[in-house]
């Protein structure tokens, strides 16, 4: 996540920031589906979140396959002007976390004091779903959460699509347009940040790497509106390309919705942001393999400055890849993504004194393993690196860097066990080798990455 | 996209209760290309061998298992995960449709099967195995496993498909349409004898 300095100290040293984190980057799988579609969850999901290519298909064509009595009303020439669930496909979310760290996080008033260690957060979030058609084409994945940590309900994933099937080659072309709130959430390949797995599910308890790309999460912490248009064909070819634009909530405070500037708590993107996917899938047997590009230009302005020019530019471009293996018994897949990041810093080197560009790397690789759809786990790797930027990357106890660096580094295994397909419990271990710049005294305060090592356990429910 | 006030005034006049869009269907085609398709692939030829190659199936059959799954009479666990719910709000004439449309689809090819499991299961087809009371599959399925009428084609079936099927017989996980024949058959076969019988099917 990049921050300006004016506001470097008020986001770094808020554990809420690392709320907010976890918060954008959770996703879920929606019983509301399987209400629509009187499907079990498996049609869909290897286990959930992860998609099967029965669910990338039925994502891209709109969420349509309905199979609940309608209400209907047909035109003289039979085409459909309202297809509408008898019954709303609403659905929940519950979940429930433990989290601690290796080391306990300072009291944040009292010098020399610790905070309590083995936060649990009940709920960590709750979720109200509408998951499914709206209209003959039409279909829509709203998400609505309460996040314990901020105490309110706010608007989370959101893909709302049109799409349409046709004939082409002797196959079936998709084409689609989708409106969402953040950048690779309409995306159904599982390797893309907002799904990745193992790594969107974690711990809003604990600190996490300051550094992230925006297309990894950071636009959607922002609150961004984008549009894309996208064709599918073959279950094989899938190109998209779309805009964004910030829409952040509340913004205006009293004074109601005005104009984006300043005032914005988490930046302004000054101009639509282009946003491309290309992705090739081959499916064999039990197999499917996809590897793919994508990306996004972003100009934003730095927190509490206006949103005219100058402003700072993140072009961010990804490759990633899946694989996974859906058999009946046993179900592998594997996940992982290159991020880089180029950023050209025309506002923050005049305001905060910045490099005038600065680039980030990420890497992320992860394989899971379930046996019986109830019993697996997941292993994965992370790494963030780049360019030293002391006044971008500042020192902060916990949440600051070391000689300006944004590089981490480390792994994360989880264990699973789903004893309903609906139900998940998993116990996740984070250990850092590196974080926020080093492995020791990272934040001149002494504490160590290490220190930040996390075990985390949840209970996620989902009816 | 038309306007709201043009979708709702219609709407409103003519809103009533119906089954499903798929009940609704009437072009089959349509609805094995938008629908079926996603599993069983395009004609019916599936990739998965989690889901059965339907392109060349007896229609009587395929008739058979979808009022099987709307009546949730055929149970094994991948027809209550997928099929109940895809068939729950299909009609007869839909059912029909759809039937005749795969039944008129061009069967996949066959994949090469070990000739010597191959020779054997082609042994089981055509002879049984005497000794455990199971009765050659010939019988009912054809001289080139080409099916008749309720009891299915077998050709050119995705092989681990055919031994998990096998398998839900002799468990009497599956049930629903000609099962207790087939229960009574798989009882006798040993996994093995299941999945030589499968890959020389699947190599035909």
């Amino acid at each position: 996540m990049h921050l300006s300095k004016t506001n470097i100290t008020l986001a770094f040293t808020s554990v809420v920031v690392a709320a907010t984190l976890g918060f954008s980057e959770s996703s879920y799988a929606v019983p509301s589906f399987a209400r629509q579609t009187g499907m079990a969850c498996q049609a869909c999901h290897t286990v959930f979140p992860e998609l099967t290519p029965f669910g990338r298909s039925f994502k891209l064509n709109g969420y349509q396959i309905d199979n609940l009595p309608q209400v209907a009303g047909i035109t003289s020439s039979k085409n459909y002007e309202l297809l509408l669930n008898q019954l709303p496909p609403l659905s929940m979310m519950f979940q429930v976390s433990y989290t601690s760290t290796s080391k306990a996080l300072p009291d944040s008033v009292v010098g020399g004091a610790d905070a309590q260690n083995g936060q649990v957060l009940f709920p960590q979030q709750a979720s109200l779903f509408y998951a499914g058609r709206i209209a003959q084409g039409l279909g829509a994945f709203i998400q609505m959460t309460y996040s314990s940590d901020s105490g309110s309900f706010g608007w989370d994933n959101t893909d709302i699509r049109y799409a349409r099937q046709m004939p082409l080659a002797d196959d079936a072309l998709t084409l689609g347009v989708t409106l969402n709130n953040n950048p690779t959430v309409q995306d159904v390949w599982n390797s893309t940040p907002a799904w990745q797995t193992p790594f969107d599910q974690r711990t809003s308890a604990a600190p996490t790497p300051g550094a992230a790309a925006m297309i990894d999460g950071g636009l959607a912490d922002r609150g961004v509106a984008g549009a894309s248009v996208y064709a599918w064909w073959k279950n094989s070819i899938y190109a998209e390309f779309g805009l964004y634009r910030s829409s952040p909530q509340g913004v205006g405070g009293s004074a109601g919705a005005g104009p984006l500037d300043s005032s914005t708590p988490g930046g302004v993107l000054t101009s639509n942001a282009p946003y491309w996917r290309l992705a090739y899938e081959r499916q064999w047997d039990r197999n499917a393999l996809s590897f793919g590009t994508y990306g996004v230009v972003a100009k934003i302005s730095p927190e509490g400055q206006p949103a005219g020019p100058p402003s700072d530019r993140f072009r961010d471009v990804a490759l990633d890849g899946q694989y996974q293996y859906l058999g009946d018994e046993h179900i592998f897949s594997l996940q992982s993504t290159y991020i880089k990041e180029d950023m050209t810093l025309d506002a923050s080197s005049v305001l905060s004194g910045t490099n005038p560009t600065n680039n980030l790397k990420t890497f992320r690789l992860a394989g899971t393993y379930f046996y019986q759809r109830t019993y697996g786990g997941s292993l994965g790797y992370f790494s963030t690196s780049g360019s030293s930027d002391a006044a971008f990357y500042p020192v902060e106890p916990v949440f600051g860097f070391a000689n300006g660096s944004p590089d981490s580094k480390g792994w994360i295994a989880e264990v699973d066990y789903v004893p309903w397909e609906n139900v998940k419990l998993l116990a996740q271990y984070t250990a850092y080798s590196k974080f926020n710049g080093a492995s020791s005294n990272y934040d001149g305060s002494g504490r160590n990455a290490s220190d930040n090592n996390t075990m985390y356990l949840l209970a996620w429910l989902a009816y | 996209m038309k306007t709201r006030f043009m979708i709702l005034l219609p709407a409103l006049a003519l809103a009533g209760v119906s089954a499903s869009a798929i009940a609704q269907d009437s072009d089959a085609g349509t609805l094995a290309r938008e629908v079926c398709a996603s599993c069983h692939g395009p004609g019916g030829r599936s990739i998965s061998s989690t889901f059965p190659r339907l392109a060349g199936q007896q229609a009587p059959y395929l008739e058979a298992q979808l009022k099987a799954f709307r009546g949730r009479t055929r149970g094994d666990p991948m027809a209550q995960a997928y099929m109940w719910g895809m068939a729950s709000q299909m009609d007869d004439g839909t059912i029909e449709k759809l039937a005749t449309y795969y039944a008129a689809q061009q069967p996949a090819h066959g994949r090469a099967a070990d000739p010597k499991l191959a020779q054997r299961g082609k042994v089981i087809y055509e002879s049984g195995i005497p000794g455990a009371n199971v009765p050659a599959c010939v019988t009912c399925h054809g001289k080139n496993a080409e099916g008749n009428s309720t009891f299915p084609r077998l050709a050119g079936q995705h092989a681990e498909y055919l031994v998990k099927q096998l398998s839900l017989f002799k468990s009497a996980l599956r049930s629903g349409g000609n099962a207790p024949i087939m229960h009574n058959i798989s009882e006798g076969m040993t996994f093995d004898q299941m999945t030589e019988v499968s890959a020389y099917l699947a190599s035909k």
